[in-house]
């Protein structure tokens, strides 16, 4: 568990680490179980497809209502501003600008996936084709296809960002929770930081 | 290319199924130039003398 030092700054606390890795995992579970099929891979995948989107949507709940009232939102709030020369407060404006990628794409897909569950049927959801017209759920779906395909785009950007040896501190920091108080100091403004910029 | 897939309601009528396969190569390709254009800007940056810090050139 990160805790300050003279030589370490929290940057993230362990709840959110571990939204941040399970997060990844039902990502990947799901691009896994919904795209293998399409390129030829048939195992049985519905199942595991929706227990993986029930379980992202639970994390994202979680960490929505975390972020509205315990962390705020102002760190994570992209402004005109930030794209000046200054140095970023907590998050830089690529952090902000997948954090917003991300967004996108996990809310459209747990919004679309949610009901698209009463067209598939699944263990507590009996399923009704029926619910809705052919043409509605056709529309559903390619929204959830939109979200999917932004989703295989950004883990990648993401998971090269995050290996580059110039990021390793942001690495780092999520997997143990600190960068040291010279990085702070190197590549961010503290005092933002510590106004929750 | 397609962009979208279609199918057939009870009625006939043409409705869509959802995004295109055909998609998922251009996509994946997209992420995979990113990358490569990002690697060759810093090394560029980096042959220029100037160390891309962290908040520079990208995350």
């Amino acid at each position: 568990m990160a805790v300050d030092t003279p030589d370490r700054v929290q940057r993230h606390a362990l709840i959110d680490r571990w939204f941040h890795w399970v997060t990844a995992a039902t990502m990947t579970a799901l691009l896994a179980t919904g795209l293998l099929p399409v390129v030829g891979i048939r195992f049985d995948w519905v199942n595991w497809h929706s227990l993986a989107g029930v379980l992202l949507t639970a994390a994202v709940l979680l960490h929505v209502v975390r972020a509205v009232t315990v962390q705020g939102l102002r760190a994570m709030h992209l402004r005109i501003r930030d794209l000046s020369s200054e140095r970023p407060g907590k998050y830089t404006v690529p952090q902000k600008l997948m954090h917003l990628g991300w967004s996108v794409a996990v809310l459209l897909a747990i919004v679309t996936g949610l009901v698209l569950l009463k067209k598939v049927g699944v263990p507590l959801i009996l399923r009704d084709p029926y619910f809705l017209t052919l043409e509605t759920w056709g529309r559903l779906t390619l929204l959830h296809d939109f979200a999917a395909l932004l989703a295989m785009f950004l883990i990648k950007v993401h998971i090269y960002f995050g290996l580059l040896p110039e990021k390793r501190m942001y690495l780092r920091s999520m997997v143990r929770g600190w960068v040291t108080r010279e990085e702070l100091r190197a590549h961010h403004d503290p005092e933002k930081v510590a106004r929750g910029e | 290319m397609e962009i979208l897939r279609y199918g057939h309601d009870a009625w006939g009528r043409v409705v869509v199924n959802g995004l295109s396969w055909d998609l998922l190569p251009v996509v994946f390709g997209a992420g995979v130039a990113v990358i490569v254009i990002h690697l060759v800007i810093r090394a560029l940056t980096r042959s220029s003398g100037r160390k891309p810090g962290p908040t520079q050139d990208g995350n």
